[in-house]
């Protein structure tokens, strides 16, 4: 059941419609059932026991990139995205997660399946994606665009341990599965410059997916194994100063989204609580540092993207604009609604891949029209829809991180 | 019930895709911004002109009620298929056809959505005046059928003000043209300013032409804070005696300025009693020229502190938390009352009194915010639809509001319009002979009553 504070929610939606002009999906389609006012105005009726969940509803609802620009925008401060999540996990029971998505999460929440997959992925699936042919997508990402497997998984690059000589700082280090997986450079990043900035690292080997793709479709159940472990993880470090994710998701997931899955479901949530103002995306951190006298000058332009995750669950936008702008000879430009979704949203992006392209025609048309060479997101899952959705645009998509650790030169 | 033979002859109009009729479409499409709901059996999402007038042949031809609808911001049930039948949401027919900066008008379908058009305009230096609240919401066509007015009506007047012509669609199906694209136009009778603010009850519109004006070049926002709610309505009343015309004039009570500042956090003093928010706007010069006299204004009036924003993100802040005022106030109480009572402006202070007077007597919670430049009330009653009792004590404060404003010469609406809420006041103010007269234009329209049935007029009880 949703809880009931939940619940009461959809008595404070005044109807206004605010939302309506919020919501990128509504934007694109026009439809009532898909704007969030009428997500909320479905539920109510679900609630009252006016109508019943149907499959109708349930498309509706996963019909949603969960950016949380309504629930920001709400002036009634309607929590919708979490009555939505709630929601989600309250329908599986009725309505099974399509087998792919059970495929791919039962995949996530695997000690031994996920390494696996990735092993194979790397050794048969990157030579089979070079002979992809050149048409033909992945959801909206153009085959050409998939990114390749590390050639080895990031966590086996490093020793669990990585001590600097007069260390004042001691971190937790979380690269989470892209970066593990798929974005070697950008944990590479992180920790050169972590370790030219004397911190103490630790890379836990145990750690977990982050679980955040498994509970928001409604997963919760399958996703409690990871939180539990992640959360054993964190606290078995007490004595770092700071828990460091490179990833916006993985950021939500441990400082917001965990805490309110274990009090949803009737768990206790006192450890989850304990580590959440630890938690830092990188950005974050390196705000603590005066970064200049580190680095060298860059060429070009770069313009920067803001992942849902980190502006609207972390409230993050400064931090990475900041960062960027500290590098001499690079161009910083703000591009047009820089803070609207890119239209990835996970999984949305292979469920709804017309719907996807719609919205993300909008923000490359916008990183286009800075003239920018390159585009900075702190998100993976915006850097591969960004990139996926740029056609033939001779323009880099990174971790604002990348470009920070190129101006620090070699170590 | 609509037979299933007949929705498919609407889907050989539109498609499969744009004619929904599934649980989940009809209780998305029963509900407006006020609390009235109404299933209705179809939506159809028109196209085109050639779509709604083939939509509208088949409906007269069988007798279909046909309810049109923009994005449901309106706060009286006026889109609402209020005796079934079809809506027409025109939300997928939203292009802008034109915008000429020679002659200075805009062409636009009925679907564009007001700030969206308005941003259009700005990127070319003109400028749409007509500033409802909900511009980020509502669109052009719900504006112009609702003659939405706004903040800036003191200054620029209101919607109808901005209307030059009409592509029109009737009841039967004819397609008409209604007014012309220049600024003068005296042939015939005016239906392009009947058809405006006829809550969707005489044709819809499926084209718009509207003027538009140069960009002001400056604006500043002012700000006042008052320890007393009188002196803030007679710096209103001599702003206007002395023949300044401010872009805006917004009034807010101290329970809004709380809320407003919960949400907003822009350093509103929670101590105050009211506060006014002034725009002045036009040539540089004039601007430089009239903040500070409008501050002095203020001042003499016994204002506490008026800050006047020292640029344009400033602007945007204050205007921001006036927009989303609605929303902060809902925060209170689930369910919020919006009145519309509009008076004559010597009347305002007097009028505001007895708004809480009487809200006080029925043990109504209110929050009282004016477009005070034009005499345009909004007393927003906090309550919960739930609670019955609650309920009809909310409805007599609303009755009591209403007579008293038509004692001092007022209107029972300013720009909500009437839809089915406000039916029952009618009387009050249109005589016999009018509602007659409004009746047989109706007619005229709709002989067969299909276009949006269950309106004004019928709910009217004389």
């Amino acid at each position: 059941m949703i809880p009931k504070e939940l619940q009461e929610e959809v008595y404070n939606c005044i109807k206004c419609g605010i939302c309506m002009s919020a919501c990128p999906i509504y934007k694109q389609l026009n439809i009532e059932g898909l704007s969030p006012r009428g997500k909320v105005q479905l539920i109510k009726k679900i609630q009252e026991k006016k109508f019943e969940v149907s499959e109708g509803f349930n498309n509706l609802l996963y019909t949603c990139l969960l950016c949380e620009t309504c629930t920001v925008n709400c002036p009634s401060g309607v929590k919708i995205d979490r009555l939505f999540k709630a929601m989600r996990a309250e329908i599986l029971e009725t309505f099974k997660l399509p087998w792919q998505k059970k495929l791919i999460f039962n995949i996530l929440s695997s000690d031994r399946l996920l390494p696996f997959c990735m092993f194979w992925g790397r050794v048969l699936g990157n030579p089979l994606m070079s002979l992809l042919p050149q048409k033909g997508k992945v959801g909206t990402i153009a085959f050409p665009k998939l990114p390749r497997f590390n050639a080895k998984p990031l966590l086996d690059q490093y020793p669990e341990t990585i001590s600097a000589a007069k260390a004042r700082r001691r971190v937790l280090y979380f690269p989470g599965c892209a970066t593990n997986y798929l974005f070697e450079n950008v944990g590479h990043s992180v920790i050169k410059i972590l370790k030219r900035l004397e911190v103490d690292i630790i890379i836990p080997k145990d750690q977990k997916c982050c679980g955040l793709p498994i509970f928001l479709s409604g997963a919760r159940k399958m996703a409690i194994g990871n939180i539990m472990k992640n959360i054993g993880v964190f606290n078995r470090y007490d004595h770092v100063e700071a828990i460091i994710v490179d990833c916006a998701t993985c950021g939500a997931a441990f400082k917001e989204e965990y805490i309110h899955i274990l009090e949803e479901m009737g768990e206790d949530a006192e450890d989850a609580r304990k580590f959440k103002n630890k938690v830092m995306d990188i950005s974050q951190y390196l705000a603590n540092f005066d970064m200049k006298k580190y680095l060298q000058p860059l060429k070009g332009r770069v313009t920067y993207h803001d992942p849902c995750h980190l502006l609207r669950s972390q409230k993050i936008k400064e931090e990475p604009r900041a960062l960027l702008k500290h590098i001499p000879g690079l161009e910083f430009i703000e591009m047009a609604d820089a803070d609207v979704c890119c239209g990835g949203g996970g999984t949305f992006q292979l469920d709804h891949p017309e719907i996807s392209e719609g919205i993300a025609k909008n923000k490359i048309q916008s990183i286009k029209d800075t003239g920018a060479d390159t585009v900075a997101s702190g998100c993976p899952g915006c850097r591969l829809q960004i990139n996926g959705n740029l056609g033939n645009e001779e323009i880099k998509v990174v971790h604002p991180i990348e470009l920070l650790a190129k101006a620090m030169g070699e170590l | 019930m609509l037979k299933s033979e007949i929705v498919q002859k609407f889907v050989s109009v539109v498609g499969q895709n744009r004619c929904r009729t599934s649980k989940e479409d009809l209780i998305t499409y029963s509900y407006d911004a006020s609390i009235l709901e109404f299933m209705p059996d179809a939506i159809l999402f028109p196209k085109s002109t050639e779509e709604v007038s083939k939509i509208m042949t088949l409906a007269s031809a069988n007798n279909v009620f046909v309810t049109p609808r923009g994005s449901a911001s309106g706060l009286g049930g006026e889109c609402l298929a209020k005796k079934g039948g079809i809506i027409l949401s025109f939300t997928q027919m939203n292009k802008i056809l034109e915008i000429n900066t020679e002659n200075r008008y805009a062409i636009v379908e009925p679907g564009i959505i007001v700030a969206d058009f308005q941003k259009a305009v700005e990127k070319v230096n003109l400028f749409y005046p007509p500033d409802p609240g909900s511009a980020a919401v509502a669109t052009m066509g719900g504006t112009v059928m609702m003659n939405a007015g706004g903040m800036r009506g003191i200054k620029y007047g209101v919607t109808r003000d901005y209307l030059l012509g009409l592509e029109i669609v009737l009841p039967s199906g004819e397609v008409m043209k209604t007014g012309t694209i220049t600024t003068k136009d005296v042939t015939g009778y005016d239906l392009t300013r009947l058809i405006c603010g006829s809550e969707g009850t005489l044709a819809m519109a499926t084209k718009i032409t509207v003027r538009l004006l140069p960009k002001p070049k400056a604006r500043r926002t002012l700000l006042a804070i008052y320890d007393d709610i009188d002196d803030a309505g007679t710096t209103v009343s001599k702003i206007v005696e002395a023949g300044i015309i401010p872009a805006t004039m917004e009034l807010m009570d101290k329970v809004i300025i709380k809320a407003v500042e919960d949400v907003f956090h822009i350093g509103l003093p929670l101590d105050a009693a009211a506060l006014l928010l002034i725009d002045v706007d036009g040539d540089v010069e004039t601007v430089e020229r009239q903040a500070p006299l409008v501050a002095d204004f203020c001042k003499g009036q016994g204002a506490r502190n008026v800050r006047i924003s020292s640029s344009e993100e400033e602007n945007v802040q204050l205007w921001t938390a006036r927009r989303a005022l609605y929303g902060c106030i809902a925060r209170l109480r689930p369910t919020c009352m919006i009145e519309d009572a509009t008076v004559p402006v010597s009347h305002l202070m007097e009028a505001i009194k007895k708004i809480i007077e009487i809200s006080d007597r029925n043990h109504v919670q209110v929050a009282v915010l004016a477009h005070a430049g034009d005499g345009n009330l909004h007393p927003l009653m906090l309550c919960d639809q739930r609670d019955e009792e609650e309920m009809a004590r909310v409805e007599k404060a609303m009755d009591e509001i209403v007579e008293y404003s038509m004692t001092i010469g007022g209107t029972i609406s300013g720009e909500h319009g009437i839809g089915i809420n406000k039916a029952k006041y009618l009387p009050q103010q249109l005589s016999a002979t009018s509602l007659r007269m409004q009746r047989a234009i109706k007619k005229v329209f709709d002989p067969q009553g299909i276009l949006n049935p269950g309106s004004f007029l019928e709910e009217c009880p004389l």
